[in-house]
């Protein structure tokens, strides 16, 4: 008999949208990771060194750098979430738990992020 | 009031995949959904095909799919719900017999996996095992489970992986594992700690959403998970 398929159109509710954004911001991680190797393991000489950086300078990196930001936070702020259920009982107010990694995790965010847009030029 | 329904039908000797029917049926704001079912069975389709018995949300037969989520079609009221065409469908991620009927066979064998019954070789006591209020009180939530499968059938880790022991064989481990007049909890354990079993839970909570019971049963997957790796440690 065959699967019942439909489970896209599952209704999301709190739980289901923090557990959408970690996996989605941990496979983001996996895939920086990934590339950031790459990047310095491509780093042989002064003059290469020169060039990447001159390359990574462009406003799209730094833009992308504030989203890696965002991402960290987000991972490991609901990391954190996800051990208070697992282990302190923290799932009879897991949603309050959410709005709370929401609210510091944006304060933290604009905490780095200001020293961070203020830097380039 | 007038209440469309849109309800998925499937007849396995006659339709290659499923499709959606509409009825609409007079109801009343405190109509349950199971009211409306019966009402077009009895006087507008006689073939619509789904599973009930008690209609007082004892019995689990009647979960089903309503409005994009699990719960009980007898304890589900019109007024609860938003204004508009209710769509109902079966259980998603098990096989549809026919209709909103789904075959549980692997349902009730992931349970049968966790020994769902008392096991304690001692000695046999004169009359009861009794337990104290505070023992009791550690598994209560966990007894009023009525077995209706719409947590497991709710979980996004048993739509990935149909070995997946799942929300409700889990609550029913814990059920014995924390019964102080069990002793086969080590047993249990092993079953829970499996590829398939307890650390599979990434804390959705779909299933808590779920539960007709409004059984906290993604907590109880947490003690197995604690208890787990502090023996482990």
């Amino acid at each position: 008999m065959k699967k019942n398929v439909y489970e896209l159109k599952y209704r999301y509710h709190t739980g289901t949208v923090a557990w959408i954004l970690h996996r989605l911001s941990g496979l983001a991680l996996v895939l920086y990771l990934v590339l950031h190797i790459w990047v310095i393991s491509n780093l042989n000489s002064p003059e290469g060194f020169n060039k990447v950086m001159a390359f990574l300078n462009q406003p799209l990196f730094k833009l992308l750098e504030l989203g890696l930001w965002g991402v960290i936070i987000y991972h490991a702020i609901n990391g954190l979430r996800i051990i208070l259920v697992d282990f302190f009982g923290g799932s009879k107010s897991q949603k309050k738990i959410f709005w709370g990694v929401v609210v510091v995790g944006i304060i933290v965010f604009i905490a780095g992020a200001v020293p961070f847009i203020g830097n380039i030029k | 009031m007038k209440i469309t329904f849109k309800i998925q039908k499937f007849s396995p000797e006659n339709d290659s995949k499923p499709s959606y029917k509409e009825y609409t049926v007079e109801a009343q704001p405190n109509s349950t959904i199971l009211d409306c079912l019966n009402d077009i069975r009895w006087h507008y389709d006689e073939t619509l095909s789904f599973r009930r018995s008690c209609g007082h949300a004892i019995c689990g037969s009647c979960a089903m799919n309503i409005n994009g989520k699990n719960g009980l079609a007898c304890q589900t009221h019109v007024q609860d719900l938003k204004p508009g065409t209710i769509t109902v469908r079966p259980l998603p991620s098990f096989p549809v017999i026919k209709d909103l009927v789904v075959d549980l066979d692997k349902f009730y064998e992931k349970f049968n996996k966790i020994k769902p019954y008392l096991i304690n070789d001692g000695p046999v006591p004169e009359k009861e095992r009794l337990q104290s209020p505070e023992q009791q009180k550690l598994i209560e939530e966990s007894t009023t489970c009525i077995l209706c499968a719409a947590c497991t059938s709710s979980c996004p880790s048993f739509w990935a992986d149909d070995e997946y022991l799942g929300p409700s064989a889990l609550l029913k481990a814990y059920r014995y594992i924390f019964d102080t007049r069990d002793t086969a909890a080590e047993e249990r354990l092993s079953v829970v700690n499996d590829k398939h079993g307890v650390f599979r839970c990434h804390t959705i909570f779909n299933c808590n959403e779920a539960c007709p019971k409004e059984i906290n049963i993604t907590n109880h997957i947490a003690k197995l998970k604690t208890a787990l790796v502090t023996t482990k440690l």
